[in-house]
């Protein structure tokens, strides 16, 4: 199982329950180390003084921070462990929300929180937890501190787990004002658009199934290693062209579900090209 | 709204929509600068070449992809770049899904996505068929060299973009081994914890939550630029086993009049409508 990132205790009302925190994402990417290219020897990266031009020891390192005037404020390690939060080994569970109320845009990184007593007590709180939320649909806030930073987190529950995603505070999320969407009433669909359009969604729409889609580019990327490994040369695919803006919105839609209908789907990309040669 | 990171098409069907995109969060973390505690001075990554004990300059980097024990694959940036595939800007949705079936775990970044030159008609279109039929569109978008599968959907007003996670990188629940009680819980305790939930029960208002950590460190930062020294407070103590019936019970005595949910570690006040809502409002 994975390695525990952290461990302290859900606290629900008056309930604690002891539990660690454990990744709920596999990094599976293809790690690449620096090397000279020269003579092909691994790189390594020092830490050096800029103002005595050699290397610095990791105990000998602090922290600066920039003010907007230029000046720097020095902060030891000391001091910012004085201003984290009291509570550091708890998670704090101040609200219960309907799950369908929290966009997902909000959400960081996903973990999963597993029961870290040894108790028989504490599994049955945990499995408590569980049971609860799936019944309710709900997830609960709350705050926690990994790492010297402050995290919100929303704790949920999933296939019999409880889960726990770190999220962003509200002023980290971009207001759209200046997001052209296209809302001015010019740009409105007719509903003749609007019907064509959704016609054409329901005609390509399936059930979400996670394990048909592949990461083609770790599996492009092994190729690339194996190829230079055996000597091969790589090439850089060519670079496609954009298709361009239909004049006609309702002729690209009429068009499409006839192709649908026809059973002609596959291949969207040479059909605009063809059409757009014609 | 910064100027956007990225400009493309999207299709589906035969319909074409040029987009821009933009990133939808930002980091608000206070960031320092290593520095050097003797004198201040910022500390540099210098690149040393283990064989000749020199540095190396950027442009003499190459990445090596280790194959056994010490034996690497080298390969330059742009045999690695070439394994993104064709740069085509373009983003093909390929099919479409009822949006209530992704779990959003899969999401990982978010993108707000505008209308290019000529792509407000499609773009609306596209969003008004996206929310009425309740669907999300799924395709492949190369961004950085990178080949992601994204989802594109409606959120509020707007088209919004999500790099999602491929299934074989999420962690199977079925794999953490969770220890069984020797009873499950009885139905008394999950009523009562029912009752807790209910009474702790309250809408997500985004803005009444405070990064409180990053302020007290801004704080300190002032507080140090004046010529102040911080106190330094005693760490707290956990408490230990419990009987979950009577901590069940005693919570819900102290819920029953402390008020819904409070964000009870800033206070902040709940009056502030959500950033989301404001903006649809601003736009119609």
């Amino acid at each position: 199982m994975a390695r525990s990132l952290w461990t302290g205790s859900l606290s629900f009302g008056l309930v604690n329950v002891p539990v660690s925190l454990v990744t709920a994402v596999r990094d599976l990417d293809l790690h690449f180390r620096q090397l000279h290219e020269k003579d092909g020897a691994p790189i390594e990266v020092q830490r050096w003084c800029a103002n005595e031009n050699h290397e610095v020891a990791f105990e000998e390192i602090t922290h600066g921070y920039e003010l907007d005037d230029g000046d720097q404020v020095i902060v030891s390690d000391l001091e910012l462990q004085a201003v984290e939060p009291r509570r550091t080994r708890t998670i704090d569970i101040g609200q219960f929300v309907d799950l369908a109320d929290v966009d997902p845009i909000y959400f960081v990184h996903p973990y999963f929180l597993v029961p870290a007593g040894e108790d028989d007590g504490s599994a049955r709180a945990y499995r408590l937890l569980c049971e609860v939320m799936s019944r309710t649909e709900r997830a609960a806030l709350g705050r926690f501190v990994m790492r010297a930073k402050e995290y919100l987190a929303i704790v949920g529950e999933r296939d019999g787990a409880l889960t726990l995603t770190t999220m962003r505070f509200a002023d980290e999320v971009r207001d759209p004002k200046d997001v052209d969407a296209a809302t001015q009433k010019t740009h409105k669909p007719t509903r003749k658009q609007l019907d064509a359009a959704v016609a054409v969604i329901e005609e390509l729409t399936c059930e979400w199934l996670p394990d048909k889609h592949k990461d083609r580019y770790r599996a492009r990327l092994k190729h690339v290693v194996d190829r230079k490994r055996k000597g091969k040369t790589i090439k850089a695919p060519a670079n496609a062209g954009q298709p361009e803006p239909a004049a006609d919105l309702m002729a690209a839609l009429e068009q499409t579900l006839e192709e649908l209908s026809a059973g002609r789907s596959g291949r969207w990309s040479e059909k605009r090209t063809a059409e757009t040669a014609s | 709204m910064p100027r956007s990171i990225w400009n493309g098409t999207i299709t589906f069907g035969l319909t074409v929509l040029p987009i821009k995109v933009h990133s939808a969060v930002e980091d608000h973390g206070v960031h320092f600068h290593q520095v050097h505690a003797k004198d201040g001075a910022r500390i540099k990554q210098v690149r040393i070449c283990s064989k000749e004990d020199k540095e190396v300059p950027y442009k003499q980097v190459a990445k090596g992809y280790e194959v056994r024990g010490g034996a690497y694959v080298m390969l330059t940036q742009d045999e690695i770049d070439a394994a993104a595939g064709e740069q085509s800007h373009l983003i093909e949705l390929e099919e479409f899904v009822r949006a209530e079936e992704i779990d959003p775990v899969v999401y990982d970044h978010t993108y707000y996505l505008g209308a290019g030159e000529d792509g407000e008609d499609a773009y609306r279109l596209l969003h008004d068929a996206l929310a009425r039929a309740e669907r999300v569109g799924i395709g492949r978008w190369t961004f950085h060299n990178r080949e992601y599968l994204v989802a594109v959907r409606a959120l509020d007003a707007m088209l919004a973009l999500h790099t999602m996670r491929f299934a074989e990188e999420l962690v199977d629940a079925d794999s953490l081994d969770l220890p069984a009680p020797s009873r499950k819980p009885t139905k008394r305790e999950v009523e009562m914890a029912g009752t807790l939930v209910e009474s702790l029960h309250d809408g997500f208002t985004p803005a009444s939550f405070h990064d409180d950590y990053r302020e007290r460190v801004l704080e300190l930062i002032k507080a140090k630029a004046r010529g102040e020294e911080p106190d330094l407070p005693e760490p707290a103590e956990e408490a230990g086993g419990m009987d979950l019936a009577a901590a069940l019970e005693a919570s819900l005595g102290t819920s029953a009049n402390g008020g819904k949910g409070k964000d009870t570690q800033s206070g902040g006040k709940r009056t502030s409508p959500r950033p989301r809502k404001r903006t649809s409002k601003a736009k119609s």
